[in-house]
């Protein structure tokens, strides 16, 4: 799941990519960071908006999906 | 057939309340234009068309509590209720707007269909400034997120109204299409969508959270 879950995100070509997986008894979870030019300009929601889109498959199985989504110029302030 | 005869204030509440849709006829006893307008009503009730409506008929004096209530002046008055809310009005034995009333509301989209939902959505992210819809209650969450999501709003001082999804599994999958958003907890703030726990912890972080929920 955390390597569908990654190539679907490359259709961003993202400069950074982190998928963490926290699954538990509860069912898969994902902390998933982005770092991708197409989130320029663009709100938290819109920007999460288009991660569920890439990710809608995986979102049925997946319990908990949460999402950190920067653009170069954050990132790169951040240096995280 | 004669109209629904009510002769209890906490029946025509419950009425007006749950009734998809309703006329409710204000009159009085040895008031002539009220045996007017009761004739029009029954012709009314009779027409097959008109089988989703139930039509009542209440005397003022009887139900006076509620009449001063719903600011019932003068018989006849005849008012008209879609859903628990008052959609029209007709003081007086105005027959051409009666029958025009009744056929408005004939025509409006009953319960269920998307025009309903889409408003009864509405009202519910601005029945507060700050509207959280969660699993649970904040004393009870019933998930992780929807736990963290109360934990980091108090800590911002927020005060927030909460709706448990996990008790109308029609908002539950309504308010995900009409939101586009497709998980809980969701937050609002002034009826727009502010996301989930990872993005109101983000704000939260930035200190833009507690910017946003500043409410006049």
């Amino acid at each position: 799941m955390k390597d569908q879950i990654e190539q679907k995100l490359k259709s961003l070509n993202p400069l950074h990519i982190e998928i963490v997986d926290f699954s538990d008894g509860c069912g898969l979870k994902f902390d998933v960071k982005v770092v991708s030019q197409e989130f320029e300009g663009k709100s938290l929601v819109d920007r999460h908006r288009i991660v569920h889109r890439l990710l809608e498959e995986e979102m049925k199985s997946v319990h908990a999906l949460t999402l950190k989504t920067l653009a170069p110029s954050q990132w790169s302030l951040k240096s995280s | 057939m004669s109209l629904l005869v009510v002769n209890a204030g906490i029946e025509l509440r419950r009425l007006i309340k749950n009734e998809r849709k309703l006329v409710v006829f204000f009159s009085s006893p040895n008031v002539p234009q009220c045996d007017q307008v009761h004739n029009v009503l029954k012709t009314l009730k009779e027409d097959t068309v008109n089988s989703e409506i139930l039509f009542v008929h209440v005397d003022a004096e009887v139900v006076s509590e509620v009449s001063k209530q719903l600011e019932i002046i003068s018989v006849p008055t005849v008012l008209f209720f879609q859903l628990g809310e008052e959609i029209n009005r007709v003081c007086g034995a105005s027959i051409p707007d009666i029958t025009k009333s009744v056929m408005n509301l004939q025509s409006a989209p009953a319960n269920g269909s998307p025009n309903d939902l889409s408003s009864r959505l509405h009202s519910l992210i601005n029945k507060a400034p700050v509207m959280l819809f969660m699993k649970g209650s904040p004393e009870e969450p019933r998930c992780g997120f929807s736990r963290q999501i109360v934990s980091i709003l108090r800590s911002n001082n927020a005060k927030f109204e909460t709706f448990d999804i996990l008790q109308d599994e029609v908002v539950r999958q309504g308010l995900k299409s009409y939101s586009n958003w497709p998980t809980y907890p969701q937050l609002y703030v002034k009826g727009e969508l502010v996301g989930g726990v990872d993005i109101v912890r983000e704000l939260a972080d930035s200190g833009e959270l507690a910017q946003m929920l500043i409410v006049p």
